[in-house]
């Protein structure tokens, strides 16, 4: 049976990170997964936590209520935005009277909140819900031999005690899901948990490269032959920013970062163009051209 | 109303920044003590080794009730909010969440905010995002929008107007 979810893109996936966004609408409908498109988000209020955190909660609040009056849980591909959402939820359960104030902003929109909304990202998705079995079905290019790196990001697997879709030390669902796809990718390398660095691009972003680049360039001597991540704000680091990031680790990388469900478009049979793979501007050629011939 | 009121650079907020401080007394109070400096959160840090943040004296500092000082000192903006301090910690102290109440106090008691937050919240505060929908360049040097994708028209607020007025109340009402 079809399942239906509102896609909530947040800002850093619809206002450039546009191949994560092509890919999640092209391979998920495979999997019997609706998309649907709902009118009058806005941002998450993640990036906002460190100016007003207040802000950040009645953003999310706000998004959330716009899902509960359309009646649908929440698919949030972006890891930033998954934790905020799930804070939200988790912070407006404990504290009633800040989620009276809260509505009471809210009515002005004529909105509500009452905190029913269930809220999913990419790897829960595709994990938990979906299946492996399910995905293992529609396989057609497996992508036979490839050893990924895997990146799941910081804001999706902690805080764990507000609830995370995947273990916050031994993180290990995407490498099922691309074992399933017929990849072989290596369950742990010493640098899997560091940071992208992506939120420091914000006010520090020399360090932020530095960060980025000290992580590519593990992956790039270890031998890999990718990276696989599934937030866009990473994503941009890895891949848009990979040359710059680069040179402040003095090394050429030529890391190929595909997004999960990139790489799940490919195994799918879908067209490359379809899946976004000409927006990536790390080196994804390598790859795509030996899946091809392979 | 403006960027300026609702950073109140221009004008510190007093009762904002009492509810921040509440906050974080309350911080002080219930978390700090639990601290035995076993300085695992920063061991763990990912600004420790390059930006020399010390999660564990930062909690040290608050016990001490130094709170100005590092409201102060650039080293709270330099957290790149990771949360392995606060996944980490033995004690279920959480030196991330105090880092963010002084950045926001930071903001309420009017010093100037680092980089582009203000030009973040400048942007969501006019149309719902961060930054607007932008073109991209693709590998082979073509522009493409949104459209030009197949891409249905990002989701944004429907009446900006009252949008806006919330927001400005966040400020304002201090909620």
């Amino acid at each position: 049976m079809k399942k239906k979810y509102a896609l909530f893109t947040g800002c850093m996936m619809s206002t450039e990170q546009y191949s994560y966004e092509l890919s999640v609408r092209e391979s998920l409908p495979v999997l019997e997964i609706e998309l649907v498109d709902l009118e009058g988000f806005s941002c998450c209020g993640e990036p906002m936590k460190s100016v007003n955190q207040l802000l950040m909660l009645y953003l999310s609040a706000r998004n959330l209520a716009i899902a509960e009056k359309n009646a649908l849980p929440i698919f949030a591909p972006c890891a930033m935005c998954h934790l905020a959402l799930s804070e939200c939820k988790h912070i407006l359960e404990n504290n009633k009277e800040l989620k009276d104030r809260i509505n009471g902003m809210l009515s002005a929109e004529d909105l509500n909140y009452t905190g029913s909304v269930d809220i999913v990202h990419t790897v829960d998705l595709l994990h938990d819900i979906v299946g492996l079995e399910e995905i293992k079905k529609h396989v057609k290019k497996p992508l036979t031999g490839l050893k990924f790196a895997t990146h799941y990001g910081c804001h999706l697997i902690r805080p764990s005690e507000i609830g995370r879709p995947v273990n916050s030390e031994n993180p290990l669902k995407m490498e099922e899901i691309l074992r399933i796809l017929g990849a072989e990718p290596v369950n742990y390398y010493p640098e899997k948990l560091d940071c992208c660095g992506g939120i420091l691009q914000i006010n520090l972003p020399e360090s932020a490269l530095t960060k980025t680049g000290q992580k590519l360039k593990a992956i790039q001597e270890y031998g890999f032959n990718g990276l696989v991540d599934v937030c866009p704000w990473c994503h941009r680091m890895y891949d848009a920013k990979q040359v710059k990031a680069g040179e402040t680790v003095a090394t050429k990388l030529e890391v190929p970062v595909f997004y999960l469900t990139q790489l799940l478009g490919l195994a799918f049979g879908i067209e490359k163009e379809k899946l976004g793979l000409d927006l990536n501007l790390s080196p994804v050629d390598k790859i795509v051209l030996k899946e091809a011939s392979g | 109303m403006s960027i300026i009121d609702l950073t109140s650079m221009g004008e510190p907020q007093s009762q904002l920044r009492k509810e921040i401080n509440d906050r974080l007394s309350k911080l002080k109070d219930e978390i700090s003590d639990y601290c035995f400096q076993c300085a695992k959160c920063t061991s763990g840090c990912e600004a420790h080794k390059l930006l020399e943040l010390e999660p564990h004296k930062m909690v040290a500092l608050l016990k001490r009730g130094l709170i100005d000082e590092m409201v102060n000192s650039d080293i709270i903006w330099t957290c790149m909010s990771c949360f392995k301090c606060r996944e980490r910690c033995p004690q279920k102290v959480a030196p991330v969440e105090i880092l963010f109440a002084l950045k926001n106090l930071a903001v309420a008691s009017g010093k100037q905010i680092p980089g582009k937050y203000t030009a973040f919240l400048q942007s969501i505060l006019s149309i719902g995002a961060i930054q607007d929908v932008q073109e991209i360049t693709t590998k082979d040097n073509k522009t493409k929008k949104r459209s030009d994708l197949g891409l249905p028209n990002a989701s944004k607020p429907k009446d900006l107007a009252k949008f806006q007025a919330s927001l400005m109340k966040i400020a304002v009402e201090k909620v």
